[in-house]
């Protein structure tokens, strides 16, 4: 790693312009710096600048109009802190809790979670179930999108050059709504399996989303399909589970063979569902 | 005794200590080693050239070795760099060094290798597709072969009314220290002279020499503070390589390597493949057959230890008129096997203990029952012929199963509780010596022995001295010296720090005294005591003050010495039992009974360890918080072994998991809190009766997982680690209606 330069700025607008100098490639973003300070050591050659967010004022979060918006480089800590979140926002507070442990928790931020796009991202999961919406922000304005279309593949989003994830918006609250992953150790690793589910009361549907699964967690529609109503009967719940166990998504890796990915699939499915309606993890 | 604050805890929370890792000099260079990219081939060319094309960067090879070395030749079996064959992808090939570490990184990439690649084998199985018999002991790919029986193994068990045969499997595993291996390396006045984290200096100093071709005796080697070394520092690593670029750079040489290359090139414990046959008759067992295959990575033949000392355990602490065991070392395209923390043990007694079990439930015995009645008793003798000494594992395994049945009444459903048990000799066979000072200020320990996190240098000699003496702990000083000067020491490993280098430590305690009761002409016992704040005699009833009985020199600074060494006796085996290769008596019997409760998730295959509880036969314990601290550690290790930690090699000698994010040690999320109990009153061969303690905590611990998980689940595992997938595997195997049967509450 050859030595970065690491600037600061106080405003949005000064962030930009930085992010606008010198050629392509040559600056980095960085928030946090959980994931990046970790990918830039192999990278040949590295950024020549750190452009880092730390002193722009987004970091904050507020509950408006039924929903919540999170400034992009409010620390996961800080979030996980509130109790509203573990009422209204549950899949949203359970993938918080979820990542890492709480010293990383208190550099991570949302922004670098969506920003670094990984398939075994937990945040991911539970935004996509939740609905979450991305707000960017470039030197030609602003723009929102949906995190389904934001997320691209692993590494890679719809940011163009030079633009910023600003904030991130969950529409409502959703307090039918769980998030339940799978590791080899439950600590400070990475997720096998992580799946959000949310019932969304003003259409009255589902929503399933899966996490750890290449290129990047994908909302499962076919499953979500399956559930009705905000209190799905045992055997639709059987459904959902088995229609999420076929999804194509499921395949090995060194972390976990397809066969046991798609048997986690089918009892996170089915717990998920049972723990966000409020019943006890298991069927009797 | 009160438990001492350790005297190192201040510096090295305020990061005061230098460790391998913090070392550096003036005008230091920094190296890096360039890595084999294939684990076998023919090497067709080492090609420096573009790397020393780069202005402040040397770069050495096999090719330079005769010219650096002047002329001498090294151990041929054992070159710095390999000349004409790569053995094991990543071994080095060459080094260099430059004035910056990211420049010497790109100087090792601008190095040219080309290998003629050869079909490599780095799965154990793979090389022996069939169960190689004793006339594969000739076979190149077979680094060692043993060999024991007694009595006829078929007759016994073509006689018996049960015969249990299972194949067991573990992985490899790393060492996990903290700090990696580090050096820093200068040709000094002509002498090869080295700075480096190890558990034995004398040890680097002999390999050094050996693997270079010069004399011992131009090698000075001097300790820094270690950040863990589990085994995995016990010989010499980086240092020839170190030399070689100060050799050649003319200048000091600092050489690390990366956490990466820790897991590439360091020294692990690698993959073992078990076979064991059991007979019974009349609820006791009559016969049994052990045969192991264990993965020695390119170690080479007569060098490997593993295999003759590791084998017993497969047989566990349990007596058999009739058996047989056989083991191979089986040579993979890997690195070299290295010990890690009592090398196999623990796996050897998760085999042991799991197959034990299995029997007694064969039968429909009590599996804690069935151990408690095979037992080794103290006063009898082993497998192999050895008289057992004073040994408290029955009593460990009695306090065990009373905890055990305990825990049972009050556990949940979906839980489960075992027990395990683990044996091991404290390692008093190798030799090291030891030399006192004393004034009237401090008691001073002058030895050749760093530090290595476990405070069995620096708690556990001043432990010694002080219990001989009376000089309380807090006026002991241990002093470390580099092999120039200090007195001799074989190393810390084998748990033998406190039994063997603290035998030569007590023994120069006992000159002091005796000599000193030699210028008062009293017969009496003499200690020393604090008077006035000063160290002073004591004999009968009467106090002293010390300088009047030291001589001018003495008093003037050289203080009064006394020396001691201590080079243990090997004990006897039965050698009518051994058919071929070595087999290692054990110095000392020491062991634990270790109890756990898990709670398992039968869907997911999660397992959880909710409580522990070692009960420990360390022979007389001398520092209490040392003591419970080194098993609270070993347990926590355990965890690893028997949980998450697994090297994932590729059929092609690729390690797949190089790093700290894949290969997963335990975090303290994973570590429950760990009930300690010593047993006292069975007398080990170190100072005061004490037993070792490095290695014993950890042994029992996978073992110990694996039969809470049977007794959770009904179906015992043949493999580590019990990862979730594979707990889930076997679980869904037991019960192939699978699914929706494991209620599970939350
Ligand atoms: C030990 C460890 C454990 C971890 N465990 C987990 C886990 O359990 N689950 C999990 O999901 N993740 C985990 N992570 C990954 C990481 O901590 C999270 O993804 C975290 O949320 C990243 O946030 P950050 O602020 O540190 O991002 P950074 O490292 O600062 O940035 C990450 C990426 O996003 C870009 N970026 C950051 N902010 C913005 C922005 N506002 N606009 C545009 N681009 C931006 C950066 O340029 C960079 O490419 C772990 C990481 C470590 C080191």
């Amino acid at each position: 790693m050859t030595p970065v330069e690491l600037v600061a700025p106080a405003t949005e607008t000064e962030a930009l312009e930085e992010l606008a100098r010198g050629p392509a490639g040559s600056r980095a973003i960085v928030a946090g710096g959980t994931d990046l300070l970790f990918d830039l050591q192999g990278a040949r050659p590295g950024p020549t600048h750190l452009v880092s967010l730390r002193r722009l004022p987004w970091r904050t979060h507020a509950w408006e109009a039924g929903g919540l918006r999170v400034g992009a480089t409010e620390p996961l800590r800080t979030l996980e802190a509130d109790p509203r979140l573990g009422q209204e926002l549950p899949a949203l507070a359970q993938a918080i809790a979820a990542v890492g442990s709480p010293a990383l928790r208190r550099q991570a931020t949302l922004g670098g979670n969506l920003g670094r796009s990984a398939p075994a991202s937990d945040l991911a999961p539970a935004l996509l179930a939740l609905d979450a919406e991305v707000e960017l922000v470039g030197r030609a304005g602003a723009r929102r999108m949906s995190v389904d279309r934001f997320l691209r593949s692993s590494r890679s989003t719809a940011l163009l050059a030079g633009e910023l994830v600003r904030s991130v918006r969950l529409p409502e609250a959703r307090p039918r709504s769980a998030y339940l992953w799978q590791r080899v150790r439950p600590a400070n690793d990475i997720s096998q399996i992580g799946l959000a589910v949310a019932f969304a009361p003003s259409p009255g549907l589902w929503r399933v989303a899966l996490g750890g699964v290449p290129p990047r967690p994908v909302l499962a529609p076919d499953a979500a399909r399956e559930l009705a109503g905000d209190r799905p009967a045992a055997r639709e719940i059987a459904s959902a589970a088995e229609r999420l166990a076929a999804h194509p998504a499921l395949v090995s890796d060194r972390r976990a063979t397809e066969e046991h990915r798609r048997r986690l699939a089918a009892v996170l499915c089915t717990r998920a569902i049972r723990t966000a309606v409020g019943e006890p993890r298991d069927p009797p | 005794m009160s438990a001492a604050r350790r005297p190192d805890a201040d510096a090295k929370v305020r990061g005061a200590v230098e460790f391998g890792t913090d070392l550096s000099a003036d005008g230091m260079w920094w190296g890096a080693l360039v890595l084999a990219p294939v684990p076998h081939g023919t090497i067709r060319a080492v090609d420096l050239s573009a790397a020393r094309a780069i202005p402040s960067v040397v770069a050495v090879g096999a090719a330079d070795l005769p010219r650096l070395l002047g002329g001498a030749a090294g151990d041929p079996d054992r070159p710095a760099f390999p000349g004409q064959e790569v053995v094991y992808r990543s071994q080095p090939v060459a080094a260099v060094a430059a004035e910056s570490l990211s420049l010497a990184r790109e100087a090792a990439r601008a190095v040219r290798v080309e290998v003629e690649e050869r079909s490599a084998v780095a799965d154990l199985e793979a090389v022996f597709p069939e169960w190689p018999g004793p006339e594969a002991a000739r076979s190149p790919h077979v680094a060692a072969h043993v060999l024991a029986r007694h009595g006829d193994v078929d007759r016994e068990l073509g006689g018996a009314e049960t015969v249990v045969a299972e194949t067991y499997r573990t992985a490899g595993v790393h060492q996990v220290a903290l700090e990696p291996h580090a050096c820093l390396a200068e040709i000094r006045d002509g002498r090869w002279t080295v700075r480096t984290s190890t558990q034995s200096p004398f040890g680097v100093r002999e390999d050094v020499a050996s693997i270079l071709g010069i004399a011992e005796g131009s090698v000075d080697v001097e300790g820094t503070w270690v950040g863990g070394g589990f085994g995995g520092k016990g010989a010499s690593l980086l240092e020839p390589y170190a030399l070689l670029l100060a050799k050649e750079a003319g200048r000091p040489v600092r050489l690390a390597l990366t956490y990466r290359e820790e897991f590439l090139l360091g020294r692990s414990t690698l993959p073992l493949v078990a076979r064991l046959e059991t007979g019974v008759r009349g609820g006791r067992i009559v016969a049994r057959r052990v045969r192991l295959l264990l993965d020695v990575g390119t170690s080479l033949p007569g060098r490997d230890f593993a295999t003759g000392y590791s084998i017993g355990f497969l047989l566990g602490p349990y007596r058999t008129e009739t058996f047989e065991v056989e083991g191979f070392a089986v040579r993979t395209n890997k690195p070299p096997f290295g010990p890690h923390r009592a090398p196999i043990a623990p796996q050897a007694a998760f085999v042991a203990e799991s197959h034990l079990s299995a029997v007694a439930r064969a039968i429909g015995a009590d599996p804690d029952e069935f151990r408690a009645t095979h037992l080794w008793s103290e006063g009898g003798t082993t497998n192999l012929g050895q008289r057992v000494g004073p040994f408290g594992l029955a009593a460990a395994l009695a306090s065990a199963r009373a905890r055990a049945a305990d825990w049972r009444k009050h556990k949940p459903p979906g839980h489960g509780v075992g027990v395990g048990l683990g044996f091991w000799s404290t390692n008093t066979g190798a030799g090291g010596e030891a030399r006192l000072t004393l004034n009237e200020r401090e008691l001073v320990i002058e030895q050749g022995e760093r530090e290595i996190g476990s405070g069995s240098v620096l708690v556990g000699l001043a432990a010694v001295a002080s219990r001989r003496t009376g000089v309380p702990a807090e006026r002991v000083r241990v002093d470390y010296r580099g092999t120039t000067e200090a007195p001799f020491d074989s190393g810390v490993y084998g748990s033998r720090t406190v039994g063997a280098l603290g035998r030569a430590v007590d023994e120069a305690a006992v000159g002091l005294l005796a000599e000193l009761g030699r210028r008062l002409g009293t017969p009496a016992p003499v200690t020393l005591t604090l008077q006035d704040g000063a160290i002073a005699v004591r004999f009968g009833q009467e106090v002293r003050p010390l300088p009047p009985l030291l001589t001018p020199e003495e008093r003037s600074g050289a203080g009064l010495v006394g020396a001691g060494r201590h080079y243990g006796q090997a004990a006897e085996i039965d050698a009518s039992r051994v058919v071929d290769g070595t087999f290692y008596p054990y110095q000392d019997f020491t062991g634990a009974a270790h109890v756990a409760e898990v709670d398992v998730d039968t869907l997911t295959g999660a397992v959880r360890v909710v409580r522990y509880a070692a009960f420990h036969d360390a022979g007389v314990v001398l520092d209490p918080a040392a003591a419970r601290a080194q098993v609270e550690g070993g347990v926590a290790m355990g965890l690893g072994t028997a949980l998450t930690e697994e090297a994932l090699w590729s059929d092609d000698g690729r390690l797949l998991n190089a790093g700290l994010l894949d290969y997963r040690i335990p975090t303290l999320g994973e570590v429950p809190p760990v009930e300690v109990t010593f047993l006292e009153g069975y007398a080990g061969a170190g100072p005061f009766g004490a037993k070792g303690l490095g290695e014993p905590p950890i042994i029992p611990v996978p073992a110990t997982v694996a039969a809470a998980l049977a007794d959770a689940v009904g179906v015992h595992p043949t493999e580590l680690p019990l990862s979730p997938e594979r707990v889930a595997r076997i679980v869904k195997a037991a019960r192939p209606s699978g699914g929706t049967d494991a209620a599970h509450p939350g």
